[in-house]
């Protein structure tokens, strides 16, 4: 029982970790249907952009953390107008656009490597402690990981319902070909749900930073897992991707008390072919 | 008549000097422009690392070869491939560019399944292979042509558990790449412990380039083990060592590997955390070892570890093996000529210090010690017999 429920601590921890990873990934995807796969070296990016505003520059930490943030934001909205807006004018398809994002994947991923080195990154972790509530253990910086999806779920929840910019987010959300007919500025709400997406991934990303240190492929795990996540919850549904990531999380931790804890890389891969033979739309997708 | 003998005489001799000089120039056509040794290694993916040290090594040791004039007045020159972080068909590609473009004899590998997957080739076309860096067992015969100056894993995992047993530990857990290299581990100490009385409590894997290892160490922290083995490689150790310190657990902690990225990774959580390995540590007593390491520091501007050690110190055996297969002459760069030379005396200088020995099946015994990690530094505390 003690077990069980350290895995249940776990799985929220790595859940709340994939749930803002979805958050990103599905805001962009079901705002512009980019498949952008990309979003993992962003997300990468954005953990070296903190590491070398805390370290290089020697700024604390709360900055660097901010400065993670704008690194994401400005990535993202690099990727789309350089990578996916030249495709979107040319009228291609959805799968050269994915393998753009491929393509732009693998130069970042190595830009990341050949500029900043292949070790580890790491910043002096905070003094947040280590938090023993009888059988559990759980970190200080696992605790934020959990206030971080509760915040940032809050504050995007906000943006997106009561801001006229957040509505046409929703709109685009909705039905892109209908919120273009009805006068929104598709480009505009195109380059926000980048910006805001990535900026949403980086958070993750500067606490990953902060607990487990960075490398250039540490975005393959990052979109692999936000996409799962993102398909289970339902494609367009961002409460859909929180869930989805929580579920991931969840079943990835606590499924490991009887299995043996090698097949546990094989679980997202099970829950994505449960999901998508039972209810290929997702939990909460659409039509 | 006289003319005749004269014209005879002088086209014997013309006939003569030709047969020598042009036997002398055959010879010297037979040698190449420059030793061309490849390198088939993880310049790029997950564990590039690997491949940015192994190669730094390499280039530094051809450089002082080549300062030096060269081996048999022909310089060395590195022709590096990449692999992919343990792709074992991008390495059979890069085998074949080698063979086929740059007419590569030698070939340093890395990394088991790569190893694994170019040894058929290798065999085929008589190309001497030296790994200093791939650990897995099934590496050793994997090729007749293979040559490993690198302790293998599982000689790594028996001297670790030797260590706990000696130590009075019972129950061990153990945690794992699940790879070759982590299984190789696991199927060596597991009936070695069996048989010593003890009992393995849990063994829980990993993927090779996990970032998370909360479950597997929350399951070893049930299990209540007096001791745990880290049975894995950088960077996942340093990571492993910072976690089960962060779950609260005090328990010993062996691995088979602490390089100075674990040891950023694991920062203060280090400490007390012992490791078996190869013993590379640079000191005033080893003239070599020392100019090594303030020479790759001088270009790299980091401390070597020993995988840049081992690939630097595979290159000067190429280097010797070249020297002695001049000698023996013929087609002295197939790879059957290069093996004999080395058996013809298997002891070579090693940069960790004094010899090494290659054994009969082809892995070269050196130093090996343990390590414990005191106030930050790794401290030697003794040779451990390989089992």
């Amino acid at each position: 029982m003690d077990l069980l429920a350290q895995l249940f601590v776990n799985g929220l921890v790595n859940g709340s970790h994939y749930a803002l990873l979805a958050l990103g990934f599905g805001l962009i995807f079901g705002t512009t249907r980019v498949t952008h796969f990309a979003f993992g070296p962003v997300y990468a990016l954005s953990a070296y952009g903190c590491w070398f505003i805390a370290s290089a520059l020697a700024a604390p930490l709360w900055l660097a953390m901010l400065g993670g943030v704008l690194t994401g934001a400005l990535a993202g909205v690099f990727a789309y107008l350089v990578v996916y807006r030249p495709f979107e004018r040319k009228g291609s398809t959805s799968l050269v656009i994915l393998i753009a994002s491929l393509g732009f994947f693998i130069v970042l991923e190595n830009l990341i490597g050949v500029v900043f080195g292949t070790d580890t990154k790491v910043v002096p972790a905070p003094p947040s402690g280590i938090f023993l509530w009888g059988p559990l253990v759980v970190t200080g910086v696992q605790l934020v990981q959990i206030a971080a999806l509760i915040l940032v779920g809050s504050a995007l929840g906000l943006y997106l319902t009561r801001t006229r910019m957040g509505k046409a987010v929703l709109a685009m959300t909705d039905n892109p070909e209908m919120a273009r007919v009805i006068g929104i500025d598709t480009l505009r709400v195109s380059l926000i749900a980048f910006a805001l997406g990535s900026a949403i991934a980086a958070v993750p990303a500067g606490l990953i930073l902060i607990k487990d240190g960075a490398t250039p492929h540490m975005g393959f795990l990052a979109v692999f897992m936000a996409f799962v996540a993102v398909v289970v919850g339902g494609v367009g549904s961002l409460k859909g991707a929180v869930i989805g990531g929580l579920v991931l999380g969840l079943i990835e931790s606590t499924g490991m008390i009887r299995i043996p804890t090698e097949w546990q890389s094989s679980v997202a891969f099970v829950v994505l072919f449960i999901v998508l033979l039972v209810r290929p739309r997702g939990l909460f997708g659409g039509r | 008549m006289i003319g005749n003998k004269r014209r005879f005489t002088l086209c014997v001799a013309a006939i003569a000097a030709a047969s020598v000089f042009g036997s002398a120039f055959a010879q010297q056509a037979g040698d190449p422009k420059t030793y061309k040794i490849g390198a088939i290694l993880a310049m790029s993916g997950g564990a590039s690392f690997y491949g940015t040290v192994m190669s730094q090594g390499i280039k530094q040791a051809i450089d002082e070869i080549n300062a030096k004039g060269g081996v048999n007045g022909i310089p060395l020159e590195a022709v590096i491939e990449d692999h992919k972080s343990g792709n074992a068909q991008e390495a059979v590609s890069a085998m074949n560019r080698l063979i086929t473009i740059n007419n590569v004899k030698i070939v340093m590998t890395s990394f088991t399944a790569p190893t694994q997957a170019i040894a058929p080739i290798a065999d085929q076309h008589r190309i001497l292979l030296m790994n200093g860096g791939g650990v897995s067992n099934s590496l050793v015969g994997v090729s007749k042509y293979i040559f490993h100056n690198r302790s293998l894993a599982a000689d790594l995992g028996l001297s670790a558990a030797s260590h706990l047993n000696a130590s009075g530990v019972k129950k061990i857990a153990g945690l794992q790449w699940k790879n070759d290299a982590g299984d190789s581990i696991v199927n060596a100490v597991a009936p070695y412990w069996k048989d010593k009385g003890g009992t393995v409590v849990a063994n829980e894997a990993v993927p090779q380039g996990a970032t998370n290892m909360d479950t597997q160490i929350a399951k070893i922290r049930a299990a209540n083990p007096d001791a745990i083995g880290l049975w894995m490689f950088t960077p996942e150790t340093g990571l492993a060592i910072k976690r089960i310190r962060e779950f609260g657990m005090k328990q010993p902690v062996i691995g088979v590997e602490f390089t100075p990225n674990d040891a950023k990774i694991a920062g203060t959580h280090a400490e007390g955390y012992m490791f078996i390995n190869d013993y590379f540590a640079p000191s005033d007593d080893q003239p070599w070892s020392k100019a090594f390491a303030e020479g790759y520091e001088k270009r790299y501007g980091k401390k070597p570890d020993f995988y840049a050690a081992n690939y630097y110190e595979g290159v000067y055996v190429i280097a010797e093996l070249l020297k002695r297969g001049k000698q023996i002459g013929g087609d002295y760069m197939d790879a059957e000529v290069l093996k004999k030379a080395l058996y013809s005396n298997p002891k070579f200088d090693s940069v960790y210090g004094g010899q090494m020995t290659y054994k009969p099946n082809g892995v070269a015994q050196k130093r090996v010690g343990l390590f414990k990690v005191v106030d930050g530094k790794n401290e030697f505390q003794k040779f451990v017999e390989v089992q």
